[in-house]
């Protein structure tokens, strides 16, 4: 073996790595479409280097993502889609085909104000005072639609395009279509502030995707750095100690490969070792929000989801493809108001509101918001018409809603200051330009420079898609 | 026009599924072979009229295996099995040569690991070595076959293709009704099932429709939680909630067993593979009418009250049959949408000489299962006898071990795969009978170390020139760093959490769960719960590395290794120590001085046992624990 010249040992690693790259990450057939940058493809599955953009099959106008997930689903009509024609309808049950019969007095306008903001003057409730200022950077999207009205199918069709646990979620479909840009960190990052969350890991699953596309879930309930990361630091050994201790493990794997002909897939296993120690230091350093200014911390807000935010901002500064923050307390979906809405989701504004106007404030002065696209929503919207679950006596609240809602989309190559599609004047169904969930992911998918039709993966016979067989990119919103 | 084109699509599927072709083409011109055959298909209606089913019929993986006669071969004296001359044959048509024989430690290392998924310690391989005897190899063989452990690392290839698990992907509020805390039992019956080799037709049988054959023991009841322990979905009351549960039954069935993607049909027919939506509809028949139920087990049914059953106390998780009703085909698998029913039965495709339907008063689910695990069955034994390849040469001789069809992958040694597959029949299906053909061969024992040929002309090492080496599974290193330091328990039972630091248990019997699984599982590849899994992906991640880095687990087992070295009076005595318990061997000189050093860093002559475990783990962590030669 020790015969080997160099050149052939180099052909070697190269067909090496490309079984690798067939067997282990597209599964030979998988990437229908993709010819064109298959060879960037072996690289990021071997090296996971950051794919070149310009052999993208779309023009990537975004590089990383932001998704603040309201669970529970926001109230369109008291945020960001105003119906004053609620106030004539007051009072009058609701008609026409529903999902299920309500227990209503009927339509319920909206106890918030609406006014114009900005340049663009768009409509912004009174509950949203932070958003409202940076609403120019802001698109917003009043036409989504989903196909249930129930939390669990509803939030696994917004991750991952099926209602069916069994399919992988967006952030596993970007970065097997992407790679990552920072090898010290995981690609693909999910904060959560309480640790349930319903329907819970089935909506960052990597499902059949290999498991280098797997989210790593972070409970910021607590956020001292060593809780953050199973196992980032070393209980007993110091840094220098792991480092002569990983040395000699070096040492021992050279020795070994050189034995073995150079195999690659050793050499990866080499280099990941070296990776998991620099990644120690740097997610120290990356989740450690000590080193954010008091007023930088201030302008965010002080609640867990708030701080939340100000991570997925150094995350996304650090290279990290994308980052779902979920908005959750001492409740597993708060904005579930089946009671008392108003005053609810008054409380519950207050703080999204300021955080995530913070987050996109933030994201603007230090140049990242023209790449990074952030996302505000939930799984659905909420019924024009109240719910009457305590009985009549007791505040109203409003039910699930999935036919009309509204999100928050800036940066990332989205135009702001705009208004795409509308609901109905009782904001019931979405007429204007309805956009579906598969919709909406394709162009998210887009956005990020893939083409969803060809982003597939072969698993059981057939060419899976984050989109399954529909959806189409909404250009209009894009700059 | 259409037969031309159909005509294409064949040709060019072919030429791109050959393995002589380079993978980028592939990439480039598969677009163009699927656009082809998707305007093709469009001839064919849900009943298959348009289908040529004499053309269907000479596709390779539905004609009865035969018996092939052993090839000619030059290198006569190399074979030392049957199967050996064919690998070699082919080797040979290749102007290959075969690598020459592991060395014995590192053969008996792969032997363990292979037959039992645990690592022989030092003084095995030492006793090896030295062992004069002319059957010295086949004496360890047969011990080890013969091990209760055995079963244990057999199960875990099973366990992943019927998607065993203990709980659901959803769970509402607390509520733990549809989940399967007694799945253990099955897993239990797997095990013991390849312990005692029982034979590959009643494996089949049982687990498909074990409640439904008189002679069925108690024991054996519980082998169809195959189906029982399947995935029950949110709102699993409506229609279009049902309809996907069937579609996971019929899918990892017919994967499982025949190696076909018949799922594939449910919308529309198979784009690829001459099955309809009224073969799909005729198979989702019998799931249909088949309930998942937890039934008393432990006790008699009379003295288990409502509440034991509804606490899953006593029971096991099963299935029924309901009252045979045909289901209605659902046009564009869109429930809102029947269309005509379909009687319950089997694939066109496999159905050449003998009736579709069923006509069973039942659920059809053991009409089913005799056709699966009928003799005459083209699939079924090559389908099997692929994935036992695969567990010792880390690939079938069918790369797709779960799609024998149109888009699977050929064979690379055909008429190896079907001779194995007639003589796995010829001996009643015995898994250990083949097992034990596999690992005497001289296919097997090749070193897996190759001249520069063997890398450079096939570095996928499909022709078998050497031995692939592979990375262990997370069952493997697992139990294998429970194992050098002591502490694993060989015991099984109900399902512990990986997590729970008492947990000294194989990995095989950690709980498996659809809902949340494991951080170790899920970083080291087990495959996600809820839908079948062909095979397991090797990925590297800097995760997993720090698991090995800095886990409470990984620190508690070196601790263990190292318990008593600081008195050792000699620094060597304490390396050699390590070494044979963590890697059966002793160092070399370089090893020992790379040692030495590491653990004399301050110029301390006596390291204390920081030092020494910091060691134990560099060892534990290395490659050359984690990768088998």
């Amino acid at each position: 073996m020790n015969t080997l010249n160099r050149s052939m040992m180099n052909s070697i690693s190269v067909s090496l790595s490309r079984r690798t790259m067939l067997e282990k990450t597209a599964a030979g057939f998988g990437m229908l479409g993709l010819a064109g940058v298959a060879a960037s493809r072996a690289n990021a599955a071997t090296d996971q280097d950051h794919l070149p953009h310009q052999d993208l099959p779309v023009k990537p106008r975004a590089k990383r993502v932001i998704f603040l997930f309201m669970n529970g689903g926001p109230s369109h009509i008291d945020t960001f889609d105003p119906k004053p024609a609620l106030a004539k309808y007051e009072g009058t049950q609701p008609t026409g085909k529903l999902y299920k019969k309500p227990k209503s007095s009927g339509f319920m306008p909206s106890p918030f104000k609406f006014s114009h903001h900005g340049q663009s003057g768009i409509p912004v409730s009174e509950s949203l005072p932070h958003l409202a200022k940076v609403i120019d950077d802001c698109c917003i999207i009043r036409s989504l639609h989903t196909d249930v009205p129930n939390h669990e199918p509803a939030l696994l069709q917004m991750h991952t395009g099926n209602i069916q646990p069994i399919r992988p979620a967006f952030g596993s479909w970007l970065l097997y279509g992407l790679g990552t840009e920072n090898q010290n960190l995981p690609g693909y990052v999910v904060l959560r502030p309480s640790p349930n969350i319903v329907v819970g890991p089935a909506l960052w699953s990597n499902s059949f995707l290999p498991a280098k596309y797997q989210a790593t879930s972070i409970l910021t309930s607590d956020l001292q750095v060593e809780k953050l990361i199973r196992h980032i630091r070393n209980p007993r050994y110091s840094l220098r100690e792991q480092r002569e201790q990983l040395d000699l493990v070096e040492a021992l794997n050279r020795k070994h490969m050189e034995a073995r002909a150079g195999d690659s897939e050793l050499e990866a296993q080499i280099r990941s070792m070296e990776t998991a120690y620099r990644m120690q230091i740097q997610a120290f350093d990356t989740l450690n929000l000590d080193k954010e200014t008091e007023s930088t911390r201030e302008m965010y807000g002080k609640s867990t989801f708030a701080q939340s935010c100000l991570m997925a901002r150094r995350l996304v500064e650090s290279g990290v493809r994308c980052v779902t923050v979920y908005y959750t307390n001492k409740g597993n979906q708060p904005w579930d108001t089946h009671a008392n809405h108003n005053a609810s989701h008054t409380k519950l504004c207050a703080d999204s509101d300021k955080a995530t106007a913070a987050l996109i404030t933030d994201l603007k002065q230090r140049g990242l918001l023209e790449d990074t696209l952030v996302i505000w929503g939930g799984e659905f919207g909420r019924t024009p018409y109240s719910e009457l679950r305590n009985g009549k006596d007791k505040p109203a609240g409003r039910d699930h809603h999935h036919t009309a809602f509204s999100m928050l989309l800036a940066g990332g190559g989205v135009k702001g200051g705009m208004v795409y599609g509308n609901s109905d004047e009782l904001g019931m169904i979405a007429t204007e330009r309805p956009m579906h969930v598969h919709d909406f992911h394709a162009t998210l998918l887009h956005l990020m420079g893939l083409d969803h039709e060809k982003l597939t993966y072969r698993y059981s016979g057939r060419d899976f898609r984050l989109t399954d067989v529909s959806g189409s990119v909404c250009h209009d919103i894009m700059v | 026009m259409e037969l031309f084109r159909k005509d294409i699509v064949s040709q060019l599927t072919v030429y791109l599924k050959s393995v002589a072709v380079v993978a980028h083409l592939r990439l480039m011109l598969l677009p163009m072979v699927v656009h082809l055959a998707m305007t093709s298909v469009a001839v064919a209606d849900s009943r298959g009229i348009g289908i040529d089913w004499k053309e269907a019929a000479e596709f390779w993986a539905v004609q009865v295996p035969q018996i092939q006669s052993k090839p000619e071969v030059n290198f006569i004296q190399w074979p030392r099995q049957r199967m050996d001359f064919f690998t070699l044959s082919a080797m040979e048509k290749q102007s290959l040569s075969p690598a020459s024989e592991a060395p014995r430690g590192t053969l008996l290392r792969r032997l363990y690991y292979d037959l039992t998924g645990l690592p022989p310690s030092f003084e095995e391989v030492n006793d090896f070595i030295n062992d004069p005897a002319p059957d010295a190899y086949l004496q360890r063989v047969d011990r080890l076959l013969e091990s209760p452990r055995f079963g244990e690392r057999m199960a875990s290839m099973w366990l992943n293709l019927a998607r065993y698990a203990e709980d659901q992907a959803h769970q509402v509020g607390k509520d733990t009704k549809h989940f399967y805390p007694n799945a253990y039992r099955y897993r239990r019956w797997v095990i013991d099932a390849f312990n005692r080799d029982l034979s590959y037709t009643d494996f089949i049988k049982l687990q498909l429709a074990g409640d439904l054959y008189d002679d069925t023991t108690h024991e054996d009841l519980v082998a169809v939680g195959f189906i029982g322990l399947g995935p029950k979905y949110y709102n699993r009351g409506r229609l279009e909630v049902k309809a996907e549960e069937w579609a996971d039954q019929v899918d990892t069935v017919m994967r499982t067993f025949q190696g076909l993607t018949v799922g594939c049909a449910r919308c529309h027919d198979h784009k690829f593979d001459p099955i309809t939506m009224h073969d799909y509809y005729g198979l989702a028949g019998v799931f249909a009418n088949t309930e998942l139920v937890n039934v008393a087990y432990d006790k008699p049914a009379d003295q288990v009250s409502k509440e034991d059953l509804q606490a899953h106390r006593f029971t096991a998780h099963l299935v029924k049959d309901k009252d045979g009703e045909d289901l209605s085909l659902f046009e564009r698998g869109n429930v809102d949408q029947p269309g005509e029913k379909v009687p319950r039965g089997f694939i066109q495709w496999l159905s050449q000489d003998q009736p579709v339907s069923f006509n069973s008063e039942g659920s059809g689910r053991r009409e089913l299962a005799d056709r699966i695990a009928s003799n005459e069955n083209p699939l079924t034994a090559r389908v099997y006898v692929n994935r036992l390849w695969s567990l010792f040469f880390n690939r079938g001789l069918v790369g797709s071990p779960s799609n024998f069809g149109v888009l699977g992958e050929r064979p690379t040694h055909p008429e190896l795969l079907d001779d194995l597959a007639v003589r796995f029949i010829q001996n009643g299906g015995s898994t250990k009978h083949l097992i034990r053909e596999i690992v005497l061969s001289s296919t097997y024992r090749q070193s897996s170390l190759a001249d520069s040929k063997s890398l450079v002309q096939d570095p996928e090492n499909q022709w078998l020139s050497r031995m692939s080496r592979r990375r262990l599974s997370v069952e493997m290193w697992r139990d294998s760093l429970l194992a050098v330091s002591g502490d694993l328990y060989l015991k099984g039972g109900p399902s512990l959490e990986l997590d729970d630091p008492n947990n000294v248990r194989r990995t095989v019997f950690a709980r498996v769960s659809r809902l949340k699984l494991n951080d170790l599982l899920i970083q080291m590849d087990y495959p996600d719960a809820n839908v079948h899994a062909a095979k397991r992906s090797v990925t590297t991640t800097p995760l997993q590395k720090l698991f090995a880095m800095n886990s409470p687990f990984m620190l508690r087992q070196s601790d263990r290794v190292v318990e008593g070295l600081e008195d050792m009076t000699k620094i060597e005595d304490g390396i050699t120590h390590l070494y044979r318990r963590i890697l059966s061997r002793v160092p070399d000189l370089s090893e020992l001085n790379l040692a030495t050093r590491f653990l004399q860093k301050e110029d301390n002559p006596a390291p204390d046992s920081k030092r020494w475990g910091l060691l134990a783990q560099a060892l534990m962590i290395s490659n050359e624990m984690l990768y088998l030669d």
